[in-house]
């Protein structure tokens, strides 16, 4: 039985950096803009679930106190409901995505405006600056998740028995993962994904030719980030809460330094490539993670076996850029129907 | 009518002056060519005229409106279209895609891009446009190749090319032939006449009066961020002050 958790794990990983690392490779593979704040639009999805919808759930069902109070009465009332009626669960869950997407946009737009115009290396850090410190806010401000103490996440799926509850809300990440690439495999194919390669290729031509490059950042980085809250509202379904210490600690690990690597070694600017790198990484992660101890043990290596995972994905990200720069599945032009039928 | 004008036009990098006071009048339905020595300011002009650079003082005036200063891509909106004297590619995007470009594109918007149906027209005229003019500039041969892979010389055409893609009233362009062939380049002045003939404004700088002069109707000699000399084309080359600091006695 083992095998299957290995698998529905390495499934619910790959699901949710498929989102994730394709709402990057818009921003950076396709405009060029080094996001290095991705954590953050991830964070804002977790928030919009367990402190704004919370805050919504507990005016529209009279729950008084706080939010860590609060949100356990909220999570109690919600699952009996859905018990009684899936509908709830399935609307609710939907409230949960758009509203995500929504927010996410808004917060993305927002977090470039001050630094749209500087050049890539300001622009990274810029962007990593300003994650960071919404990522402190949230942390040592219990009003808006908890701080601390966190606060719970109702089960939408209460409906389903408890002994597959898991392998649902893998199989709803990986549908939500599967539409989403279908859905900006259509937005890139196209003049607008053109576009954004010229304005990550050469900004003075494009603003030559009339664009306003700003705009179009800011645009993009809307676009990205809502995908991305998406799959921080994901998260937060399979673990039931949310705690801020944990976006401390693992924020910008998991959420921008692994999608940086995913984007690497699959190819920026190709999303087939994005979803095969996030496949081979979610693999190798959770591989190594149920091995690590005999891997450390057997090769007598000098270090803790909790580190063995962010050593080795180190290691692979300098190997991919000494050897393969371009990735696994190299960018290719886009090719719409009038220029397909020119090659033929 | 004059459809550009520079008023006192200056512009100063620290204390260098690159362009000091410079008035030039651009008529309608002509060539007008800017000569000069190396670093003298004309590039600088250029860029100041199209907004890529803020000017330090004086006006640009566009069909009588005021463009000082106004961003690239609103000069653009007005129908400017400037081309860079260091060709500037979209390097890793296919020749034909740096052309595709050129204009803005109904379906580049994120939402747009979802309905093919709302844009698969446009393209099709974009796509059969740009291999017009890439046959013309002889480098319909290379249409899917990554513009990186180009030499020099395919990559000022490609720089044409990208300008011939738009319907704008004004074109400026920095050293359009430097490097093109001789043949080719008096075909594209002859394109460059045609489209004149219909009604576009042009611009131009260039060093290689050999070939250019015989198209141009106008000529302005700049020295130091100054315009030293200007007038029609025999005049000019004739012109002591020119034949000092720009042609050499020999000429
Ligand atoms: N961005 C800049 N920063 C500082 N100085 C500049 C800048 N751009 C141009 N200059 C200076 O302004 C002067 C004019 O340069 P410009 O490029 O306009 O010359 P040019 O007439 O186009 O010369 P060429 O024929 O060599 O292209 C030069 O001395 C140059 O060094
Ligand atoms: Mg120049």
């Amino acid at each position: 039985m083992e095998i299957w958790s290995l698998i529905t794990n390495i499934l619910l990983w790959f699901g949710l950096y498929v989102i994730v690392s394709l709402s990057l490779n818009v921003e950076y593979g396709y405009c060029g803009i080094p996001n290095f704040g991705k954590a953050l639009s991830v964070i804002v999805g977790a928030v919009v679930a367990g402190g704004l919808m919370t805050r919504i759930l507990m005016v529209a069902m009279g729950v008084h106190g706080d939010i860590i109070t609060g949100s356990s009465a909220v999570s109690g009332e919600v699952t009996t409901l859905v018990k009684s009626n899936p509908l709830y669960g399935i609307v609710l869950f939907l409230v949960y995505i758009i509203l995500a997407l929504i927010i996410g946009a808004v917060v993305g737009a927002v977090f470039i405006l001050p630094s749209a115009r500087l050049k890539e290396d300001y622009l990274a850090i810029t962007l990593l600056a300003i994650a960071e410190t919404f990522t402190m806010v949230c942390y040592y401000n219990p009003v808006i998740v908890g701080s601390y103490y966190g606060v719970s996440v109702p089960n939408l799926f209460a409906f389903i028995p408890a002994s597959v509850r898991y392998q649902t809300i893998v199989g709803i990440i990986l549908i939500t993962a599967f539409v989403v690439y279908i859905v900006l495999e259509r937005i890139v194919e196209s003049p607008y994904g053109r576009l954004l390669r010229g304005v990550r290729e050469n900004e003075d031509v494009m603003k030559a030719y009339g664009r306003n490059v700003m705009n179009i950042r800011i645009k993009t980085m809307a676009l990205g980030s809502g995908i991305a809250a998406i799959a921080g509202v994901l998260l937060t379904f399979y673990t039931l809460r949310v705690q801020p210490d944990s976006f401390m600690n693992y924020g910008r690990t998991f959420w921008t330094f692994f999608p940086f690597l995913i984007i690497l070694l699959g190819g920026a600017g190709n999303n087939r490539g994005v979803v095969l790198g996030s496949l081979i990484f979610a693999t190798l992660w959770e591989l190594v993670d149920f091995y690590k101890d005999n891997i450390v043990s057997a090769l007598h290596l000098p270090v803790e076996a909790v580190w063995l995972e962010y050593i080795l994905f180190g290691v692979l990200m300098l190997l991919i850029l000494f050897y393969k720069p371009e990735g696994l599945i190299p960018e290719k032009p886009i090719v719409t129907e009038p220029i397909k039928r020119k090659k033929s | 009518m004059i459809v550009l004008e520079t008023q006192n036009l200056s512009k100063f990098f620290d204390g260098l002056r690159a362009l000091d006071g410079v008035n030039v009048k651009v008529k309608k339905k002509t060539i007008t060519l800017i000569i000069g020595p190396n670093g003298s300011g004309k590039s600088t002009l250029i860029n100041v005229i199209s907004g890529f650079y803020k000017a330090t003082s004086g006006r640009v005036i566009f069909e009588g409106e005021d463009i000082t200063n106004k961003p690239p891509y609103e000069i653009y909106e007005l129908g400017i279209v400037r081309t860079f004297q260091t060709p500037q590619p979209l390097k890793k995007l296919t020749v034909l895609e740096n052309l595709l470009i050129a204009e803005r594109h109904v379906g580049e918007g994120v939402l747009s891009a979802l309905r093919h149906s709302k844009w698969l027209k446009h393209e099709e005229e974009l796509v059969e446009k740009a291999f017009k003019i890439l046959e013309f500039l002889k480098i319909d041969h290379l249409w899917d190749r990554e513009s990186y892979k180009l030499s020099g010389g395919q990559l000022k055409l490609v720089e044409i090319g990208r300008a011939l893609m738009t319907n704008p009233k004004l074109i400026i362009m920095d050293e359009p032939i430097a490097g093109v062939a001789p043949a080719l380049a008096h075909d594209i002045l002859s394109r460059l006449t045609e489209l004149k003939e219909r009604g576009v404004t042009f611009l131009i700088v260039e060093h290689r009066l050999d070939i250019i002069l015989k198209y141009v109707d106008y000529v302005y000699a700049m020295a130091n961020g100054k315009v030293i000399a200007e007038g029609l084309g025999e005049e000019i080359v004739k012109n002591p002050k020119v034949i000092e600091v720009y042609l050499g006695a020999t000429h």
